[in-house]
């Protein structure tokens, strides 16, 4: 690791005093946002009292002008500390969790290695993120960041359209390098069909639109948690060995939420489905708080480790 | 009524058709896993010489064993063997493989060997898939035997003479027993 014991003494030598600074910022930044908080508050009273109602000017159109631009003030004057926080805290964080691990808080997955993973059926139409990270683990690259993909539905016809969207996932994306060459794509679900409908989900399964064959595993607690779909019967289950299916298990236990995996181009997308937002401070808390960052330390570890918990170091194949 | 009997006898006439199909189509599969066993094996063949070639200049105290596996494969690639004896040889072949690469662990010089190394890559891959490919066979199997017993296709399986197929056994790969519990909070 670093050149330090601990994280405790990494965050007092480190950390410290970079947190403090912003936290005298963060309380400047509160003070103002604040007080424009309570001027926009005291504008927009004033016109709902003072803008007669019987006038031709419609009254609520000065009130939203002003609460927007109130919004707007508060929102400039706190995004900067926010901005400083991630790029002198968290990046520093990442570099003490793994020496090679590079952060980027604006950057995000690129949505066509998304789409490309082809782990939702869903057309992507709306699709962002942050906190993207970067780095060789051992002899595996890996990279990662929260993203948010939504699908749009159109409902209704002519003037009565409206749209709505759906999220297809909110949650973490990660991409590495897999320890194996291969040509085809598999694609590891959670199980719902089976689930809710036992074997006649099998059959549901087998029909699934757009995906490859359905696969069938000998792991019958596998089969219980995932289906999985393949172009290759063979070379899924080269890929799909007793004991990646044992590890994958392990790992969906560990996040405890739904776990989607994808081998394609001798890679694995993986994504985890989760409504935390990482790696963010909290406005109305001091920054330097020892506890929240070594929770964030935690995190990054336990994203980090899938290298180790999918053995993606082990290279004893061609590959290297 | 007339109407009745004709829909009933489509009916039938067309699930009947359906079920042949499908049967038809598992077989198939059956047969292909089994081919992809056979190329898997086959590119084991072709390794085995060259693994043995680079390790005989180093190991001293292997002759046997390295013999060994020169003749299992002989007698493997021979025509005159039944498929039961192939399974067989093809195990032990295995095994004895699994052997050598055990007794590698003593030379220090070969380890280091990137001849070797590339060669032990590939064999553990050969391997891996030929694990894989034996999955997939038992899976083919698994899905044919289940429907030609099963009502009302076993009708027509007997009546097509499909047999039951056995399954490989497959060495069980060690199972590492990894338990995890929920370590992260999603709320």
């Amino acid at each position: 690791m670093s050149r330090y014991n601990n994280f405790r003494e990494f965050y007092e030598k480190e950390l410290r005093s970079d947190l403090e600074s912003i936290d005298l910022r963060r309380r400047v930044t509160n003070k103002k946002a604040l007080t424009a908080l309570l001027i926009t508050a005291i504008a927009v009273l004033t016109e709902v009292i003072l803008i007669p109602g019987d006038t031709d000017f419609p009254k609520p159109v000065p009130i939203i002008i002003t609460a927007f631009a109130g919004l707007v003030v508060i929102g400039i004057v706190s995004e900067n500390y926010r901005k400083e926080y991630k790029e002198k805290i968290i990046a520093r964080i990442a570099g003490y969790a793994d020496e090679g691990l590079e952060y980027s808080p604006e950057g995000f997955i690129p949505m066509d290695a998304f789409v490309r993973s082809r782990i939702f059926n869903l057309s992507c139409d709306k699709y962002s993120g942050e906190d993207h990270f970067r780095g060789k683990i051992g002899k595996t690259d890996i990279e990662f960041s929260e993203v948010t993909a939504q699908h749009r539905n159109n409902s209704g016809t002519g003037g009565k359209r409206s749209e709505e969207y759906t999220t297809i996932l909110r949650g973490l994306f990660i991409i590495a390098d897999f320890n194996k060459h291969f040509k085809t794509h598999t694609v590891v679900l959670p199980d719902t069909a089976e689930k809710l409908f036992g074997k006649f989900g099998q059959t549901l399964q087998s029909a699934a639109f757009g995906r490859g064959e359905l696969v069938r595993l000998e792991d019958p607690r596998f089969e219980k948690e995932f289906c999985v779909y393949g172009d290759d019967q063979v070379e899924a289950r080269y890929i799909l060995t007793p004991s990646l299916m044992e590890r994958i298990l392990a790992y969906r236990k560990k996040w405890n939420t739904r776990v989607y995996l994808s081998f394609l181009d001798s890679k694995v997308y993986i994504a985890i489905s989760m409504y935390k937002d990482l790696f963010e401070m909290r406005p109305f808390r001091p920054v330097a708080d020892y506890a929240f960052l070594e929770e964030n330390l935690k995190f990054l570890n336990l994203i980090t480790e899938v290298v180790e918990d999918l053995n993606l170091n082990t290279r004893i194949w061609t590959k290297e | 009524m007339l109407y009745a009997i004709i829909v009933a006898v489509v009916v039938v006439l067309l699930s009947a058709i359906l079920i042949f199909n499908s049967l038809i189509r598992k077989k198939n599969d059956v047969e292909n896993a089994f081919a992809s066993i056979d190329v898997m094996l086959r590119k084991r063949y072709d390794l085995i010489p060259k693994i043995v070639e680079a390790v005989k200049a180093y190991m001293t105290y292997e002759r046997e064993l390295l013999t060994g596996i020169t003749q299992l494969r002989i007698k493997a690639l021979s025509p005159a063997i039944t498929p039961e004896e192939r399974v067989i040889i093809e195990n032990r072949l295995g095994q004895q493989l699994t052997s050598l690469m055990v007794a590698v662990e003593n030379y220090p010089d070969l380890k280091a060997s990137t001849n070797f190394l590339q060669l032990q890559g590939t064999l553990n891959e050969v391997e891996e898939q030929l694990a894989a490919s034996r999955r997939a066979f038992n899976a083919a199997v698994t899905l044919y035997n289940n429907s030609i017993e099963v009502f009302p296709s076993n009708l027509i399986a007997s009546a097509m003479n499909f047999k039951r197929r056995t399954l490989f056994e497959i060495p069980l790969e060690k199972r590492e027993e990894i338990s995890a519990k929920p370590t992260v909070n999603m709320a």
